[in-house]
């Protein structure tokens, strides 16, 4: 890597990983999303009263853990 | 002269209103018997990880009529989790080997400052958690329900996929099983097949927890739902 950091020293190799990290991050955001819709039907469908909330619950964290992740990617690298 | 005939004072219409069917968790040495019981004596919630449960309290599912009662809820028994929950566990661990490996050898990337590999480390353990949950609802969401009228059949997989299937009990004509393997033997699970009339899809019960006692419990509703027809 350092050395094609100095045959291209105009390519901000950081940048690239930011860039790409931040991608990978926001497609998991979207798998998450679709993962949260997918629980929510499924609840609907059978609905165990004292389990659901923490089904719906855990996805949801994951969901604002990602998310949190992808703005501290944003802010810090 | 004798009376030929008496007609016998008509009595107090004292019609109880018909309670739905509900088994009862007694069992005998040779298999469970359903015994008609109030519904409000049975107290048996579905815990985050049951697998098998008689009577369950607190579950409701799409187009449950009014007094449609759930006798059966069923999962795949939880023996067959162990397998993606030590892949997960691999995955836990699998950073700490890969740290302790490189000590040995030059850092491949050492332009990258410490955060990055922070952020990266967050992001992987973050995937391994959506891996164990994406599992674990997939094996939470896969359900048969056996109720005093039908029997569902719900099937959830790939997170993408799936499919709802219901029968009504009138129409299963055979219920069987196979529990082929050691492993099934030992943990007591095993395939449950009901087979229904004419060109209907038949159901199988992937993996139940105590295949014997669920075939035993259909079987029996079968037969009281056909004494209705003799």
């Amino acid at each position: 890597m350092n050395t094609l950091y100095k045959l291209f020293p105009f390519i901000q190799f950081n940048l690239f990983i930011k860039i790409g990290f931040l991608a990978l991050d926001l497609f998991f955001i979207l798998f998450l999303i679709i993962a949260v819709r997918q629980v929510f039907t499924m609840t609907t469908i059978v609905n165990d009263a004292s389990n659901a909330v923490i089904i719906k619950g855990s996805v949801i964290l994951l969901l604002l853990l990602s998310i949190s992740l992808f703005l501290t990617a944003l802010v810090i690298l | 002269m004798p009376d030929i005939f008496i007609a016998e004072p008509k009595e107090k219409n004292t019609a109880v209103p018909e309670k739905p069917y509900v088994l009862e968790k007694q069992e005998r040495s040779d298999g469970p018997i359903p015994i008609i019981q109030s519904p409000m004596d049975s107290n048996n919630p579905v815990h985050l990880f049951s697998a098998f449960r008689k009577n369950p309290d607190g579950i409701t599912f799409r187009d449950q009529e009014g007094e449609e009662t759930i006798l059966l809820f069923i999962r795949h028994s939880f023996i067959t989790n162990v397998r993606w929950i030590l892949a997960g566990i691999f995955l836990l661990i699998l950073p700490i080997l890969i740290s302790l490996s490189l000590g040995f050898f030059q850092n491949p990337l050492p332009s990258l400052s410490n955060k990055y590999y922070l952020m990266i480390g967050f992001f992987y353990y973050l995937f391994v958690a959506t891996y164990f949950y994406i599992n674990f609802i997939t094996w939470h969401f896969n359900i048969a329900l056996v109720t005093d009228k039908r029997i569902i059949d719900i099937n959830f997989s790939n997170l993408v996929y799936k499919d709802i299937a219901a029968t009504k009990l009138n129409l299963v004509q055979d219920v069987s099983f196979a529990q082929i393997g050691a492993i099934r033997t030992f943990f007591d699970y095993g395939d449950v097949l009901v087979q229904t009339a004419g060109t209907l899809d038949n159901f199988t019960f992937e993996s139940a927890p105590q295949p014997e006692n669920i075939v035993h419990i259909i079987e029996d509703l079968i037969g009281k739902r056909n004494e209705h027809f003799v």
